[in-house]
């Protein structure tokens, strides 16, 4: 038998620079079923130390920092011992970095991951604010903290609470405990799921709205604020959900629903109204009055954070050279959008920055291996946001942009009370999945506008089976894809709930669409077909 | 009785080699974190212990029961603001 | 008991939404309307020169192209208006008056709409060129600001446009007059309606549920003359020498425009007395009070928004007070329980119903019989089964009492 030559040179490569695309084989590095890794992958020297040094123990350390500083490891600890959505959650958010991560290098892997770390901290401050203030950690007695916490439903958009934000702080209610553990890990939310519908829901409203309402069944729900804000954004499930929060939450409500006809020019004094009766609301629970100085302050910040997305988009549809990969884009977006302006994301986007800059300075072609520049339009699986890594490293399928991060696009006028309440009522109308999934239709076939100015020729078209709203226009989409000569995949999966259309179900799909209709050959076939049925 | 012998190390040499042991201490901190890291023992300890007893735990957990939660009809008002 | 003279005719009238009736006023000159949703106020597409008519699909069992365009996971009702518009069951419409208020049917109204965009295609649907779809904004608070907003939402795109494509007389007078006539036909299906109250009922639920049907989508002024006639006839019919029904139920829930779900739940021995679901009665048939010195179009917005039960609704008291609403209802018709009734994929209703499942017979002390369905029952084998399950719990209940 002929000896296998080792070629030295090349491993030396290997070794110092990391394998190259293609040659990478990172579906081997998984163990069979869990999604763990044998090994977690070799990026080369100078990117695996960047892992290891300034995203696993960076991360770790300030993960343990962040609960010191936020509340404390007494209330963290029975937070985590009191609530499942938490415990089984925060646990694995290194091998959502991971997942996230995988085969990324260089300046994209950095970019990316100061978007992670963001949402990081930002959790953990949702989380300890909910558990310093929850009656139920504290033997029902309600603390100063309490009477400072205003809570309201995840669709309501955080900046409606910026009039009261130095003094009070406000957290949404299942921004943490469902949104974030879908992603994190994706077992969590089933069981939220199972205890609304053991109380006789059926399985075929909104997914995402059974286990908002399950958190509540199951009694996990911290009791953390005097009062609630509840919207009717961004469906008919999310309106029915309150009829079910408000009977076991038990507490003074206040509905803030917006028009659904958004483009109406009359609805927005509507509108406007609605948000002013809110403020008053608030007033008249927490004693203290509107700020306006506050809400203008805060705003500000908002529109800054606005204007670096601007600039972050003009560098990913005018070049290559855009340094973040398609799950921290969405994730990042959608998050800090809805949830409003805080410190966390000015500092990640001062990192950011500096990254997006020196890559457009220097070229640097972030995502090399790019076969085809993909929309993401529609809502995507939470417990498969990551998909766009693995489509990126298998195919070279490279997420640009998608429907969730578009949906905001607005800066809020704060030179007049006029103008900025005009603003806050289109924002909190575009608000999530209003403006395009489950909004007009004017607004839902923006989808061909944007893939030009992204410059994609590809989409990917998420098919939310339990979305009424997206459901509703699905043969639309198909005759438009059909007419316009768009490659599109349809990828079928019910939001968090991963045992409806598994993570490789999905995958089945992208590879028989790339293989039958394509005709290309996977840049990495250790990636085409595995089995992580019971990873997080 | 022997008269012990004096240590003629310097301040310098009892500084150095604190600083060799605490360098060596972290280099072997580092190398037992990055074998943590790199083979993902965080991770496996985490889905094979840590998940399922913080599982167990919850599924036995004690709960109240949600259906038997008060629905006063007349609780609360209208909340509605003259703006 | 005696026949209804016009029973049959009645229910010949549902088998089409281009009815005789709808054919009759079309050849005079009327206008057609469409509608599909209790928050687009009948009373105002009944003005003088044109009609309402409340879209239903009958006998569509199978929505093969609507399921295309709308895939197979949204509710039946909608697939199947959208299915008998392609198959130019519509045609005769001369406008749509739509509501954003549910997704599914705003869907099937939205692929009604010529859109006149760049970015897809329209579908011509509806055959018939000067055909419109206008869509407003219902709120979903019962406050001042959601009456003012409804009622300018009103003004606009129902008055006006009606009034820019067909010159219909929008003035209060003409307003006036539509709801006179629409008092009439709420006078005389309440006074139908209310011999359901009776201890042995001279109406059965089903034929209550054909006559409200008719007078929903049949030109009130075409469909009254009947409507009298019945309402007299009723004066003088005589019950069955036995009740032929074990117990009475309110039947509540999301769409229902099925008389023959009716008939179902009464061949398992429940008399249906009264009907809370969008297409009954309860809410539809309250006649509509204008204040001395008010505008009737602020009477109309008021009107509707205060009297439905949708659960919709979205403040704090109102959801509350909805199930209420539903106690008062079983004890005014002496039901003897209630049944809740959702349309497979109707999300408001899915959760209204397990609310309404445990506070009705928990606080209130109804029994409650908790069903989903479809919205051509296919699969009635099994829901018999379920109500006559109901049936028996409710006969050993009143057994137990000493009822």
């Amino acid at each position: 038998m002929a000896k296998k030559k080792v070629d030295i040179k090349k491993l030396a490569r290997d070794f110092w620079l990391g394998k190259p695309h293609g040659e990478r084989r990172l579906g081997e590095l998984y163990e069979d079923k869990t999604g763990l890794y044998k090994h977690r992958e070799w990026r080369g020297v100078k990117d695996t130390m960047y892992y290891f040094y300034m995203i696993w123990l960076y991360n770790y350390i300030f993960m343990v920092r962040d609960i010191m500083k936020m509340g404390g490891p007494i209330n963290f600890a029975k937070g985590v011992w009191r609530y499942r959505w938490v415990g089984q959650t925060y646990l694995p958010v290194l091998h959502w970095f991971d997942r996230g991560m995988e085969g990324m290098r260089g300046e994209a892997l950095r970019a990316s991951s100061w978007h992670y770390r963001g949402m990081v901290n930002e959790t953990i401050r949702q989380f300890q604010r909910m558990f310093a203030a929850d009656t139920k950690l504290h033997g029902g007695k309600k603390n100063d903290l309490w009477y400072h916490t205003m809570a309201h439903n995840e669709t309501v958009w955080g900046g409606i609470f910026y009039p009261w934000s130095d003094h009070f702080d406000n957290v949404a209610m299942e921004m943490i405990p469902y949104f974030v553990t879908c992603h994190v890990n994706s077992h969590t939310v089933h069981n939220y799921i199972d205890a609304i519908q053991s109380i006789g829901l059926p399985g075929d409203p909104c997914p995402m709205c059974q286990a908002e309402s399950g958190l509540f069944v199951q009694d996990d729900m911290p009791d953390y604020a005097p009062f609630m804000i509840t919207s009717n954004e961004a469906c008919d499930a999310s309106v029915a959900t309150s009829i079910l929060q408000d009977w076991f939450y038990d507490k003074p409500l206040f509905a803030m629903p917006q028009p659904m006809q958004f483009d109406d020019p009359l609805v927005h004094k509507h509108c406007r109204r609605e948000i002013e009766e809110c403020w008053k609301f608030i007033e008249e629970q927490t004693g203290v009055p509107f700020n306006w100085d506050q809400l203008v302050k805060k705003l500000r910040q908002q529109n800054e954070l606005q204007e670096f997305e601007r600039e972050k988009w003009e560098v990913a549809a005018k070049t290559p050279y855009y340094p973040i990969n398609g799950v921290a884009q969405a994730l990042y977006r959608i998050y800090y959008s809805q949830d409003g302006d805080r410190d966390i994301w000015h500092f990640c986007d001062k990192k950011v920055r500096k990254i997006l800059e020196k890559c457009v300075s220097k070229k640097i072609n972030t995502f090399p291996k790019t076969r085809h520049r993909v929309i993401a339009w529609s809502c995507a699986p939470l417990y498969y946001s990551h998909w766009c890594t693995w489509a990126y490293n298998c195919w070279g399928l490279n997420v640009i942009i998608n429907m969730d991060s578009l949906m905001f696009d607005m800066s809020i006028r704060t030179d007049t009370y006029d103008h900025c309440l005009d603003d806050m009522a289109t924002y909190h109308m575009w608000a999530p999945m209003r403006r395009m999934a489950v909004g007009g239709m004017h607004h839902i076939f923006e989808l061909w506008e944007y893939m030009e100015k992204f410059n994609c020729d590809f989409v990917m078209m998420y098919d939310q089976l339990q979305c009424k709203g997206m459901q509703g226009v699905h043969g639309l989409f198909e005759d438009e894809f059909r007419s316009r000569n768009i490659p599109a995949i349809w990828m079928p999966h019910a939001l968090p709930d991963s045992r409806t259309v598994s993570r490789a179900e999905i995958r089945r799909i992208v590879n028989d669409y790339m293989t039958t209709v394509m005709h290309e050959e996977p840049l990495d076939p250790s990636l085409l077909d595995f089995d992580d049925s019971m990873g997080w | 009785m022997k008269k012990r012998k004096s240590c003629k190390c310097t301040l310098g040499h009892k500084l150095g080699r604190l600083a060799l042991k605490l360098l060596g201490l972290v280099l072997l901190a580092n190398a037992a974190l990055f074998a943590v890291f790199f083979f993902d023992l965080d991770g496996k300890l985490l889905f094979n212990v840590v998940e399922p007893l913080l599982k167990k735990h919850y599924d036995n957990m004690d709960r109240k029961d949600t259906l038997k939660a008060p629905y006063d009809m007349d609780k609360y008002p209208s909340y509605e603001y003259e703006v | 008991m005696k026949d209804l003279k016009h029973l049959i005719y009645f229910e010949n009238l549902l088998q089409e939404a281009n009815n005789e009736l709808v054919q009759k006023a079309r050849a005079d000159g009327k206008y057609a309307l469409g509608y599909t949703c209790y928050f687009m106020p009948e009373v105002l597409l009944d003005l003088p020169g044109c009609f309402s008519v409340r879209l239903r699909a009958p006998r569509c069992t199978s929505p093969d192209i609507a399921t295309y365009y709308m895939s197979a996971r949204v509710c039946h009702y909608g697939r199947s208006l959208f299915e008998r518009a392609l198959e130019g069951g519509y045609n005769f419409m001369d406008a749509q008056m739509a509501t954003e208020t549910c997704t599914v049917t705003c869907r099937f109204q939205e692929h009604l709409q010529q859109k006149k965009l760049d970015s897809v295609a329209d579908m011509k649907v509806i055959q018939n060129d000067n055909f419109f779809c206008e869509f407003i904004d219902v709120p979903f608070k019962k406050t001042e600001n959601s009456y003012l907003h409804y009622k300018e939402q009103l003004k606009y795109h129902v008055l006006d446009k009606l009034h820019e494509h067909f010159g219909i007389d929008v003035s209060d007078e003409a307003v006036m007059k539509a709801i006179e006539q629409h008092n009439e036909v709420c006078r005389l299906i309440n006074e139908i309606g209310d011999y359901r109250k009776l201890d042995n009922p001279t109406i059965t639920g089903y034929e209550f549920h054909v006559i409200q049907l008719v007078s929903e989508v049949c030109p009130k002024e075409l469909i009254l003359p009947y409507l009298r006639e019945t309402a007299e006839e009723m004066k003088t019919r005589e019950p069955d020498d036995r009740w032929p029904f074990r117990c009475k139920v309110v039947l509540a829930g999301s769409e229902n425009d099925d008389p023959d779900f009716t008939k179902l739940i009464e061949s398992c021995g429940a008399e249906v007395v009264a009907d809370r679901y969008c297409y009954g009665a309860v809410e539809s048939r309250i006649p509509i009070t204008v204040k001395e010195g008010q505008e009737p179009l602020d009477a109309i917005a008021r009107h509707y928004l205060d009297t439905s039960n949708c659960p919709r609704f979205m403040p704090q008291d109102v959801m509350r007070e909805r199930k209420q609403r539903l106690a008062k209802l079983v004890k005014d018709y002496k039901a003897d329980g209630l049944i809740v009734a959702s349309n497979k994929f109707c999300e408001y209703w899915s959760y209204e119903r397990v609310i309404d499942t445990v506070v009705m017979k928990r606080d209130f002390g109804i029994p409650v019989c908790s069903i989903e369905k479809e919205y051509i029952n296919s699969a009635s084998g099994q829901l018999r089964t379920r109500f006559q399950a109901f049936v028996e719990s409710v006969e050993i209940k009143k057994i137990q009492e000493g009822k």
